[in-house]
């Protein structure tokens, strides 16, 4: 019997309701090059086994980074003595939505495992990127940054389920910073970060990428100031990747509608009375979760609950209609399964809801990026992520943008500098009138999404093709 | 000696080269979550030990990270690490090894904490609980226990040990409508007074109900140590790095020099404060901390500089972040200062802060968790949460009144009342 199976069966006998145990190794390397410099190279390889347990209707939780049976025992123990102090303070009956046993593997297709290559390979593209950043007129910095990530995990719970996942990541950027005119303004390139192998990371183009980010960093500082102003806004897929995130995702994770996350990542406005009747984004908007999505940041086969991951809408056709939701709230909902999409970052790290891969569907009708600035009067097109920032409620939003273009007459008319905007986070999705076709859809995503307490950084693939959204707040940074 | 300093000690007395570093870090979290006042979240317990090593080689430096404890396993951290240099080009910002002579400028110190029994952690859990349910309130929050020791040795023959202890709670109570949240942070709670502390957080969150409506615009602000820390290191985080500031590229480049601040603006870092800060040295390479003055009489007194730089610089490395950030407070309790403000805002916290112009120091964010009206010195209720756009050197400039300093884990921080705080548009809530 595997060990984890083992500390199962102890736990078992010492009547708890549920327990499970995971088994979990997190490899990363980081890179960091600063203009022809490596900055530092980080590398870790942790592992450990993570127990959690529920006692009557009390949680608890606890790791070791000891891997032995005597280990894991004292684990299951302190884990079911933190239970039953919880139990003491319980608020009511937990209910676990039911979950067919699984006894599965899953991988994340890769060619080249990422930690069996030596660095200097993807050093020297970082530091080839830089050098090019370099020679770009007025260009006083270049940072590039390459993240290599292997989660590893082995998983069994009293429903008899076992599960290995082994999920690969491939994560870079590079960036420019250029000063001139009296400013200094960076331009980054930031190809979609990939569940994926090495191969992933070598098919991109840096020198291309280098020298153009080079060029814009330095129109930037060039450029003249926004107005100030209600305004058309054209948004691309890195950009939208960030507010989907912040007033979409976040509000619909259902443990923080319910307030579970109130002391810190706080609550939603997003509340269970609204579903399937709330006008959340116009007609057109449909943002879709999907954990399936080969090569998405959350696809992982199953989930750190033991379920298997899945897809469905959180909005459709305008309206507010799912949530993430874990398997001790599925019944708030009357649902009779969790939909995949609570985990956790390391071993020691409690699982919980988080953002699944979240995409804005297409638009259906045929629509280029061309054709959608061409149907572009006046207005503003934004590329990239800048400033980032929106209420416990999810509610208030303000975001900047890496680069910014005046569109006059249907065309885009040099770049602008000291963009932000601001909106109610439902009136923003309400106000968005065209959507590219999916011949313009593009991913990006995040590995650093903060949530839990103590605080945990999960990743998740976002999506869309440009979309236009009309009487938008812009105001003038400064 | 412990097993894992025995290994370690074996490595460094025959070093795969002239520079192996290695620290150690151990810590035992308990951390019990809460919310809708039920202990309904993260309810966990983790030991944690790490070692890393750092390993150079002909001015290349390469680093390997992990929680295998066996000799087998911290040599082969070794070896990564220096088949991680081996592979890499040369760093033209390479540094040796922090030698004895460097390290016995560690101002390093003994804080007196203990550990608190399950039985006392979830009892003032349940006392809480008890006194806001009465309140008819509800309550979100967490208490955490976190003892640790970090360790750092090297082949030049350094070795510094630093253990501590950081205890907190923190306590968001609601309304239907509104919220209020503090925090006690101590190294053993013995300080820990449950019933004022509670009571305190419910006289605020009742006052808090049924936020009333106001406009954007700016206002004088009363800011509370939180919302104090919250901006202030925000703004420290990207603006004091000396390298960045050479080179054009921070907004205190353009302002060396110049007033920044009102003249009793003072901040500054201190190693051996003993209640703020978690390490006297750098937990990667064992680098003392120095006491210095950031900002002081107004104006930019002190960057923060990494060894290289300050070996570049010829002056005193402080860390690319110091050991700790303290505002220097007067002896002001907090409600003296609610009562010099005829007419403005008191700021609990703030909150998603980010930054929106580097190089005139320009941020933004909300408020969170209280904002309450002052007429005529007194707190009258409270009103709509705001979004900021401010410049901080204007926020420090326009510092009016400073007041009694509150600690926190890594900075102490007073409460200050600052004209014209630039709020831009409000929340539904």
């Amino acid at each position: 019997m595997d060990k984890l199976q083992e500390v199962i069966k102890y736990l078992k006998g010492k009547k708890v309701r549920f327990a499970d145990a995971r088994e979990h190794l997190f490899r990363e390397r980081e890179i960091y090059t600063e203009d022809t410099r490596v900055e530092r190279i980080t590398e870790q390889n942790v592992s450990g086994v993570g127990i959690k347990v529920l006692y009557e209707n009390g949680w608890g939780y606890a790791s070791t980074s000891a891997k032995d049976p005597a280990s894991l025992k004292k684990a299951a123990d302190k884990a079911l003595a933190l239970a039953r102090h919880a139990d003491k303070a319980a608020d009511g009956r937990v209910e676990l939505a039911a979950e067919p046993k699984h006894v599965a593997k899953f991988a994340t297709k890769i060619k080249e495992d990422p930690f069996e290559l030596e660095i200097s390979g993807a050093v020297g593209a970082l530091l080839e990127a830089g050098e090019l950043s370099l020679k770009g007129k007025d260009v006083i910095k270049a940072n590039a940054y390459l993240v290599l990530r292997n989660m590893r995990k082995k998983y069994a719970n009293t429903e008899d389920s076992l599960i290995e996942t082994d999920v690969f990541t491939v994560l870079p950027e590079i960036q420019a910073t250029a000063r001139a005119n009296g400013e200094v303004k960076s331009r980054h390139y930031w190809p979609a970060p990939m569940n994926a192998g090495y191969e992933y990371f070598r098919g991109i183009d840096f020198k291309t990428n280098a020298r153009r980010i080079a060029a814009e960093a330095r129109e930037h500082c060039f450029a003249p100031s926004c107005e100030t102003g209600p305004t058309t806004l054209v948004l691309d897929p890195e950009h939208l990747s960030l507010t989907m995130h912040e007033s979409v995702g976040h509000p619909t994770e259902l443990d923080r509608v319910l307030g579970y996350e109130e002391s810190c990542a706080g609550r939603s406005f997003a509340t269970l009375d609204k579903l399937n009747k709330f006008k959340y984004g116009s007609d057109i908007v449909n943002l879709v979760a999907d954990n399936t999505l080969e090569g998405g940041l959350a696809s992982c086969g199953y989930d750190d609950e033991g379920v298997e991951c899945q897809k469905w809408h959180i909005v459709k056709d305008g309206v507010l209609s799912g949530y993430g939701v874990n398997r001790e709230l599925a019944h708030k909902l009357k649902m009779t399964r969790a939909n995949g999409t609570t985990r956790a970052t390391k071993y020691s790290d409690v699982p919980i809801t988080r953002m699944p891969n979240l995409y804005l569907a297409p638009g259906k009708k045929p629509l280029s990026f061309e054709e959608l600035i061409a149907d572009t009067e006046d207005g503003i097109y934004i590329e990239g992520m800048g400033s980032f920032s929106i209420d416990q409620m999810r509610l208030n939003m303000q975001f900047g943008g890496d680069a910014f273009w005046a569109i006059k007459k249907g065309k885009l008319a040099g770049m602008l500098k000291n963009v932000t905007y601001n909106a109610i986070s439902y009136e923003f999705w309400r106000n968005c009138d065209a959507i590219a076709d999916e011949r313009a859809f593009r991913r990006a995503g995040f590995i650093t999404c903060g949530k839990g307490d103590p605080m945990q950084a999960a990743q998740m693939t976002h999506g869309a093709s440009p979309a236009r959204f009309r009487n938008i707040m812009v105001r003038r940074a400064k | 000696m412990n097993r894992t300093n025995s290994i370690i000690e074996k490595i460094l007395k025959k070093p795969v080269t002239d520079h192996v570093v290695i620290s150690h870090s151990s810590s035992e979290t308990q951390h019990i979550r809460f919310s809708n006042n039920s202990v309904n979240r993260e309810n966990l317990f983790k030991l944690e030990e790490e070692v890393k090593a750092e390993v150079g080689f002909d001015g290349r430096t390469g680093s390997y990270q992990t929680n295998d404890l066996s000799e087998e396993g911290i040599k082969h951290a070794v070896k990564k690490a220096y088949e991680a240099a081996k592979l890499l080009p040369k760093d033209p910002e390479y540094m040796p090894p922090v030698t004895k002579e460097e390290a016995a400028a560690v101002k390093n110190f003994k804080p007196a904490f203990g550990e608190l029994s399950d039985d006392r952690k979830y009892g003032i859990l349940r006392d809480a609980f008890r006194d806001i349910k009465k309140a008819g309130l509800n309550s979100a929050g967490s208490f955490s226990s976190n003892p640790y020791t970090v360790e750092v040795h090297n082949n030049k023959g350094v070795h510094v040990s630093h253990s501590n202890c950081v205890s907190s709670l923190y306590l968001t109570a609601m309304t239907g409508n509104s919220s209020f949240k503090d925090f006690h942070i101590s190294k053993d709670f013995s300080d820990y007074d449950g019933k004022a502390f509670v009571s305190g957080i419910i006289e605020r969150t009742r006052l808090s109900k049924d936020p009333a409506p106001l406009e954007a615009g700016k206002y004088t602000v009363v800011l509370a140590p939180a919302a104090v820390e919250e901006l202030l290191m925000m703004f420290l985080w990207y603006n004091m790095d000396a390298k960045a500031i050479d080179e054009g590229r921070t907004a205190l480049s353009a302002r060396r020099g110049e007033r920044i601040a009102d003249e009793a603006v003072h901040i500054y870092s201190r190693p051996d404060h003993g209640r703020v800060g978690l390490f006297p040295f750098s937990p990667e390479d064992a680098m003392p901390y120095a006491e210095f003055d950031m900002i002081r009489d107004g104006r930019l007194a002190n960057a923060w500089h990494s060894r290289f730089y300050a070996a570049k610089k010829g002056v005193r490395a402080t860390g690319r972040a110091p050991a700790n950030v303290i505002f220097k407070g007067t002896d002001k309790p907090l409600e003296k200062l609610i009562g010099s403000v005829e007419n403005g805002l008191y700021v609990n916290s703030f909150w998603y802060i980010r930054l929106v112009d580097l190089m005139d120091g320009i941020f933004t964010g909300m408020t969170r968790d209280g904002l309450f009206r002052i007429k005529d010195g007194k707190l009258t209720g409270s009103v709509n949460n705001f979004r900021f756009n401010q410049n901080v050197f204007d926020m420090l400039k326009n510092t009016a009144e400073i007041g009694k300093e509150k600690e926190m884990v890594y900075t102490s921080m007073p409460p200050i009342t600052v004209r014209d705080f630039n709020f831009v548009s409000k929340t539904e809530f």
